[in-house]
């Protein structure tokens, strides 16, 4: 367990609302990354993913359980824990433009965190900023510019840079190519995969409902579903052999930019139901294809240990080999 | 399908610029599209190449000043639009030519329930001729064929109580009950997960087929495209690049630019290595350039690209504007690929 760069186990992420009612954003999730390793949540709206990014960083407090990122008790930290925590990790949000301070210009906002954390200052200051800007392709006439005279792409490069310049070892990416045009998509993607070789140490949570990008990128992936993680494991082999039946409705409703290699397709019928109102037993039972009653819908499954790191969360999980490939 | 002498929709020559104060815009060049009845067709192309400009200024819903129409014209089932008086194509919007848009909240009055905005619309779309119950009668007929679950209870629903899957298909409801000549889809699924896209995916195809729906689907996602369109028709840069059966367009790209944006593409069912990134940026369409519009940001780019480009035809009913296909060995190229 130490050696892990990021732990959480069993967290529960629970909002009030009103008339006594709770929100189970994040239900018992429990995931670690190595020191290295890129791991994939994905999940549609509402399914707590990014809640999840947000409570490591301590943006949003837990309710219960345990997170630790590289030894470091993230829940216990105080004033100054805190500071070097979040020196330690990063995260970078969807929509670039938000998230830059529209009067600094990009090389103060990238400078900003060194003024914060280091005794960088001067000439020093300038050329780590530089050196960080060129690495992520925006060349020295563009430094003293202001967000709002770059394109969405430059701007998510700036917001890498920003988050890189601190060296962190953990960077939480929440959706971070989502507001972008493919081509452009193409290009963020091939910055976060050259990382990986150039940073051997860093670790990335990467957040994302877009299917393709979690095989283009992750060595593992979470599956989430109602702020609970319903199948876990190499992302090939989940992609190609999932054992849950909402990975596999998830996977055959993605739209594959080719007219053949369709999986076939396994319909749900319905919404997500309201997390504030979590249905009894397994909590997809309401729109899973292969659900027995008297057993999906009155109990809740344990996780369910596969081959070589899979897990998922369903009562069948063992007896679905092959049956839903996808 | 049926009648190929009258297309639904014929766009020719349609150019229109934007007059700002840095001079003018040259938003939309010279756009051709034919579409024929039954026909769904899938327009896909990246922000800011024009392809809700374009199908929204065809009908109307471009203010002009800023914009202005400097050529073209725009007929519906040979009837030209282009000049016809606002209150004329009123009369044209909603009845002949639906629309339907990416967020659907936007699109619904949170202050009326359901079943009131869909009645409203329906005696709006009939001039007034339909009764109360009769609109209430065809509301629910279509709120069936949408397959809204419960649809006497939504009736009463505000929209807030539904879903983004539920409120599009209220607007799908909402746009066919006056069985338009034309559906124009802009970015439907954007806003929803990919469940309930596949969903509302599904539905449009089914109406394409079973009641023979004539369609512009608008996206940025070739893959949304294909789930439902027998065609593309790709845009960059205010310009058609190049208009393709679906299965052509993945089979046999041709146009530089669709090459680039299908390598950009991460792939769920396999292991890619690297993606192919398209170098630099759009033009400058204060000042586009005179010939093809993407040569800067291509590879393959050579002198003749500097002159105005025509649509070249490389297979049956796959028409693209790239000079490369003039030369004989890059058209056999093509066809091998």
């Amino acid at each position: 367990m130490s050696t892990d760069m990021l732990s959480i186990r069993n967290l529960d992420v629970h909002f009030p609302i009103s008339n006594g009612q709770v929100v189970r954003a994040v239900d018992g999730v429990t995931l670690s990354l190595k020191p290295g390793e890129t791991v994939g949540l994905v999940g549609e709206s509402g399914s707590g993913k990014t809640t999840v990014g947000k409570t490591v960083l301590r943006l949003v407090e837990a309710t219960a359980g345990e997170i630790d990122i590289d030894g470091l008790d993230v829940r216990a930290a105080g004033q100054k824990g805190l500071k070097a925590l979040r020196r330690k990790a990063q995260i970078i949000f969807q929509d670039p433009h938000s998230s830059l301070n529209p009067r600094m210009t990009i090389r103060r906002a990238v400078a900003e965190g060194l003024i914060l954390n280091t005794s960088l200052r001067g000439n020093a200051l300038r050329e780590k900023v530089a050196e960080m800007l060129i690495a992520m392709g925006l060349p020295p006439q563009f430094h003293d510019r202001f967000p709002h005279e770059l394109s969405g792409g430059q701007k998510q490069r700036v917001c890498i840079a920003r988050a890189l310049v601190l060296e962190p070892d953990l960077l939480v990416l929440d959706e971070p190519t989502s507001a972008l045009d493919v081509s452009v998509q193409a290009q963020i993607l091939g910055v976060l995969k050259d990382l990986r070789l150039s940073r051997p140490r860093l670790t990335q949570l990467f957040i994302s409902h877009n299917l393709a990008v979690i095989r283009f990128l992750c060595d593992r992936v979470a599956v989430m579903y109602l702020g609970k993680i319903v199948e876990e494991g190499p992302v090939a082999e989940v992609f190609g052999d999932p054992r849950h039946p909402y990975t596999r409705a998830l996977l055959s409703a993605v739209p594959v930019p080719s007219a053949v290699e369709r999986p076939e397709r396994l319909r749900l019928t319905g919404d997500i139901p309201s997390p504030a109102n979590v249905p009894k037993g397994c909590a997809f039972h309401t729109r899973c294809p292969i659900a027995k009653v008297g057993v999906c819908d009155t109990r809740a499954p344990e996780p369910v240990p596969l081959s070589s790191g899979r897990q998922a969360l369903c009562h069948f999980a063992d007896q679905t080999k092959g049956a839903l490939s996808a | 399908m049926t009648d190929s002498s009258t297309p639904t929709l014929e766009i020719r020559d349609f150019s229109l610029v934007f007059d700002t104060f840095d001079g003018t815009y040259h938003a939309i060049d010279k756009v051709n599209l034919t579409l024929r009845p039954g026909e769904a067709m899938g327009l896909v192309g990246e922000t800011g190449c024009g392809k809700s400009v374009l199908t929204r200024a065809a009908f109307g819903l471009v203010p002009t000043p800023p914009a202005r129409i400097t050529s073209g014209s725009v007929t519906l089932e040979g009837r030209e639009l282009l000049g016809l008086s606002d209150r004329a194509l009123r009369g044209v919007r909603g009845k002949d030519v639906a629309m339907i848009f990416q967020d659907p909240m936007t699109y619904l009055n949170p202050v009326f329930r359901i079943g009131t905005q869909l009645v409203d619309a329906i005696r709006a779309q009939s001039g007034g001729k339909a009764s109360k119950a009769e609109a209430r009668a065809l509301a629910l007929e279509m709120l069936d064929k949408v397959h809204l679950p419960n649809p006497e209870r939504q009736f009463r629903s505000y929209p807030h109580e539904l879903s983004g899957g539920m409120r599009q298909r209220v607007l799908i409801a909402m746009a066919l009950a006056a069985k338009p000549k034309l559906l124009i889809a802009d970015e439907p699924t954007t806003a929803l997960d990919v469940t309930i896209q596949a969903q509302i995916l599904d539905l449009m195809a089914e109406l394409v087929e079973d009641m023979g729906l004539t369609m512009i689907m608008i996206s940025h996602d070739l893959g949304v495209v294909a789930q439902v369109c027998s065609r593309v028709a790709v845009m960059y840069a205010g310009k058609i690049v190049e208009d393709a059966p679906i299965r052509q367009i993945f089979d046999a790209p041709s146009h530089p630019y669709t090459q680039g944006l299908l390598a950009a593409l991460p792939h769920p069912f396999k292991p890619v290595d690297k993606l192919a990134s398209i170098p630099g940026s759009l033009p400058d369409l204060l000042n586009p350039p005179e010939g093809c519009r993407f040569a800067a940001r291509c590879a393959k780019a050579h002198a003749a690209c500097a002159a105005p480009v025509d649509f070249r035809t490389v297979g049956p009913g796959h028409e693209v504007a790239c000079t490369l296909y003039d030369l004989a060995e890059t058209k056999e190229l093509a066809h091998e690929h």
